[in-house]
């Protein structure tokens, strides 16, 4: 049934004081649905006719500052831009320290930034107005440009749950380094930062990002991928997923993921055991079939072999 | 004992203005810290802008209508002409070339020429209509954070310090972690915007509560034409956040046209092409028209008429417009369906009086730029030239000016005020309910104004100074991200700003732009092309007025009937 004016939204506020609680607790408010209703008027609702401090952060109210990102119900969203539900849990954004209840700080977010040199980098900058240059030669940045560094994606990202055991700087630090690593104007190595910054391999392109993302950037195809093909291009020998993956195609049609694993960790793979065991009984690796099982030949394999040759040659 | 910071310049605030003064002050070679209460090019109304005046003189004509538009129908006349024709050269020299080669991408052809609408003021947009605040904010803050210069942001100024009559820096209390600290500066340039959510339904962002104004007023700087303060009409009556989510009247690019505007009997009132056409920005006379509306009662102000594209095909409204996604997020469609407005209060042309030569205010040692100053409407090409300016100008005078010491107990007093209201009680007066009464009489107070209407507004404004303030009790007494402490100091900057405005508006007795008196609808050029400046010290206001020269372009009319005129 869809929501209307008769209803009253039940609001469900996660609230933690860092300097006087121990650990977060969950704070139930009932606000009276308007028309349109999105969840900022929700939580403005409380805030300014219900009286209650509770910490959130907003600025434009209109999808253009990216102050005000949430989750609702454990999905990220930009609260300003998203229609309130009968029944939401608010909690603050993932992978980011929580300030108060639901503000973030975006510091830790702001320095690894900055070691990525966003800004444009260019051996000699254009002296007049307006550069000779056509929104065809820019269309390869243009959708990083819609970015409003909300960090919805950065929350939703699954590779960042591994914490201090991944190198990736997560999909928000990469559509903004984007805007200048996919410029036609900038001259700095961006593949080579894309790798050693952004540690740009660790994503397994899952999508969660762009399912999130509230101007909806095509971050995997349009951001990631062309910025792994940079960082290719910039350091092939360093690209350790990519090029596992072109050697398993090149020996057979098909990808052995427990091969993969093992030419990309080598033996770094065996250190976690128990992993492997789960994988085995989940069925998402064969170690029989690994060790012995035959390649395929064939048509397949054939064609394969032809669509990487044609890949040489452009490299 | 207070941290203090020393430094040759503190630049207060974080938009257009404040982040290129911060830029410009250290081209000279000053040390330049900033205070930003939200976050730096990310809070504040710089990232609403959208479509930049481009200031193309290659005719005489199009020189002519330039500064006609910048003098006469977004300024009505209230204006430092000399500044107008200083701020449109850097306009034409040095604004979109500084941010181009700062990564901003100006909207091409794929051919690779500049995509300016083809009205007779063009106007440049960043890869899409809607978007270029965003681009050119984000990108002046990274260029800041690559010089290295300190930005304490989500920290707010709450005084300006006094020593022997000079500003001399600021207090700051940073709202995340509660911390007081000590700005001492040569010189300071305060640079909070027009800082307008005053009312209850505002386009100014969360933040915002005037305390520029407030401060400024403080220190016994002189506030000039605070009463010529803008509306928007076609702005979303709902969602209530969407307030802020203007459906431009202005030309859509790429085409001639411009978004229409429907009473509640579904009749056209205003188009801009038709109705304002040598105004781009023609917001003055589109409340003009909604006035007209609400007295025959065919609209109301907020609410009961609508604004729409549906006369324009909707893959040119799409190809260019980031409002077309509004359309979508309603589940609308913009080919055919049209969206209920309310009224805004948007901007104010008046602000800090202020030398537009060096952006020096009447305070020795304080600089102000971009929307806080009385001179020039804003927009966010020339309150960057203000930024550049008053960067300057403060890094200059800093070099002569011996490092300042702390003043007195000023900054005892100033901890003790603040410390003061983090008074926890389970019940009582919340400061976010003395902010939204606020709002309610400004609000109340309205586009039409009176004598009896303003007097009601200062009396209700005294109550609350008097009476309520001083009852305000917090839920907590936290100093982490304590939105009541914030609220609190938001309220008394609020009243203090309002009741200034609401005083500048009883000594204005005519009407002009988008100041409207019923008891005194006239525009007099005779009596009132003047600045009306208000100051207040030792408690006592005072108010005085000052004429404008008028080198280049003078009114035609010394006195017409407000309905009548066109700007």
């Amino acid at each position: 049934m869809p929501i209307t004016s008769a209803d009253i939204v039940k609001v469900r506020i996660r609230r933690f004081d860092p300097s006087s609680d121990t650990e977060p607790r969950y704070e139930e408010f009932e606000v009276p649905y308007t028309p349109k209703m999105r969840v900022l008027d929700a939580l403005d609702h409380v805030h300014e006719k219900l009286a209650i401090d509770i910490g959130y952060r907003w600025f434009c109210g209109v999808q253009r500052c990216g102050g005000c990102a949430v989750r609702v119900n454990g999905r990220e969203l930009l609260a300003c831009w998203e229609p309130a539900e009968r029944d939401m849990v608010i909690e603050p954004l993932q992978h980011a320290p929580v300030v108060r209840d639901l503000v973030v700080d975006r510091g830790p977010f702001e320095d690894r930034l900055a070691r990525m040199q966003p800004w444009l980098a260019r051996r000699v900058p254009h002296p007049g107005f307006p550069e000779p240059i056509t929104h065809k030669d820019m269309a390869a940045a243009v959708p990083s440009f819609d970015c409003i560094g909300c960090l919805a994606c950065q929350s939703a990202c699954p590779v960042l749950d591994l914490g201090a055991a991944t190198t990736f700087a997560g999909p928000a630090l990469l559509v903004q380094f984007a805007q200048q690593a996919l410029d036609p104007r900038d001259t700095a190595d961006r593949g080579r930062i894309a790798f050693e910054e952004g540690g740009i391999f660790e994503c397994i392109s899952c999508y969660k990002c762009e399912e999130v993302c509230p101007v909806e950037i095509p971050i995997v195809e349009r951001i990631i991928e062309p910025l792994k093909a940079l960082a290719y291009r910039a350091q092939p020998d360093r690209a350790r997923h990519a090029n596992a993956f072109l050697r398993l195609l090149a020996a057979g049609p098909w990808i052995d993921p427990a091969m993969l694993v093992l030419k990309i960790q080598g033996l770094a793979a065996i250190r976690h055991p128990l992993r492997a065991l789960k994988l085995v009984l989940r069925g998402k690796i064969r170690p029989m079939r690994t060790l012995f099982g035959s390649r395929a030949t064939g048509a397949a394999a054939a064609d394969v072999r032809r669509l990487l040759d044609t890949f040489d040659r452009r490299r | 004992m207070t941290d203090v910071l020393q430094t040759d310049v503190l630049v207060i605030g974080g938009g257009a203005a404040g982040s290129n003064a911060a830029l410009k002050a250290a081209d000279r070679g000053a040390r330049v810290v900033m205070v930003v209460k939200g976050l730096l090019g990310k809070s504040g109304c710089s990232i609403f802008a959208s479509h930049l005046p481009y200031h193309d003189v290659s005719t005489e004509q199009k020189a002519r209508d330039r500064f006609r538009y910048s003098v006469r129908y977004y300024n009505h006349y209230l204006t430092d002409q000399e500044y107008v024709k200083r701020m449109e050269h850097y306009m034409r020299t040095e604004f979109y070339n500084e941010l181009e080669r700062m990564g901003v991408y100006w909207r091409r052809t794929d051919d690779g020429r500049l995509l300016a609408s083809p009205n007779r003021v063009p106007v440049l947009v960043v890869h899409k209509q809607g978007a270029s605040g965003v681009l050119i904010m984000d990108r002046r803050r990274k260029e800041i954070r690559r010089r290295g210069i300190p930005v304490f942001e989500e920290s707010a100024v709450t005084a300006l310090l006094l020593d022997d009559g000079r500003v001399v820096g600021a207090t700051v209390l940073d709202c995340r972690t509660g911390r007081f600290f000590v700005v001492l500066a040569k010189a300071t340039i305060l640079a909070t915007g027009h800082s307008d959510y005053l009312a209850s339904r505002a386009t100014a962002t969360r933040e915002q509560s005037a305390d520029g104004i407030a401060m400024a007023l403080r220190a016994g700087a002189e506030l000039a034409n605070l009463e010529i303060q803008w509306w928007h009409i076609s702005d979303m009556l709902s969602p209530r956040a969407w307030m802020r989510m203007h459906l431009y009247p202005n030309p859509l690019l790429g085409t001639k046209e411009s978004s229409r505007l429907y009473n509640a009997q579904g009749a056209m009132f205003f188009e801009q092409v038709t109705h304002a056409p040598g105004a781009s920005a023609p917001y003055v006379e589109q409340i003009r028209r909604l006035a007209r509306e609400v007295t025959a009662g065919r609209a109301h102000w907020d609410g009961d008429y609508s604004t729409g594209y549906d006369h324009i095909p909707p893959d040119v409204i799409k190809a260019y417009q980031r409002q077309a996604k509004v359309w979508d997020k309603l589940g609308l469609d913009v080919a055919h369906d049209r969206i209920e407005c309310g009224i805004t209060w948007h901007m104010r042309q008046g602000g800090v009086n202020v030398d537009t030569m060096t952006m020096a205010t009447t305070r020795p040692g304080l600089h102000v730029a971009g929307g806080i100053a009385c001179h020039y409407l804003g927009g966010v090409g020339p309150v960057s030239f203000d930024g550049k300016v008053a960067g300057e100008a403060a890094a200059d005078a800093a070099r002569s000016t011996p490092a300042p010491a702390l003043p007195g107990t000023a900054v005892e007093d100033e901890q003790a005020r603040l410390f003061n209201f983090l008074k926890a009680s389970a019940t009582g007066l919340r400061p976010i309910e003395v902010k939204m009464r606020i709002r309610d009489i400004m609000w109340t107070l309205g586009y039409v104004k009176n004598a009896e209407k303003l007097q009601a507004a200062l009396a209700a404004l005294r109550d609350l100074r008097d009476r309520d303030v001083p009852r305000m009790r917090l839920q907590s007494s936290s100093k982490v991200w304590n939105t009541g402490w914030i609220d609190a100091l938001d309220a008394c900057s609020m009243i203090d700003a309002c009741e200034a405005t609401v005083r500048s508006a009883l000594r204005r007795e005519e009407s002009r732009g988008p100041f409207y008196r019923e008891d005194y609808p006239f525009v007099d050029n005779e009596n009132w092309l003047c600045k009306v400046i208000v100051s207040r010290k030792d408690d006592e206001w005072h108010w005085r007025k000052e004429p404008y020269a008028l080198p280049y372009l003078a009114p035609e009319k010394a006195r017409e009937a407000f309905f009548d005129a066109d700007y």
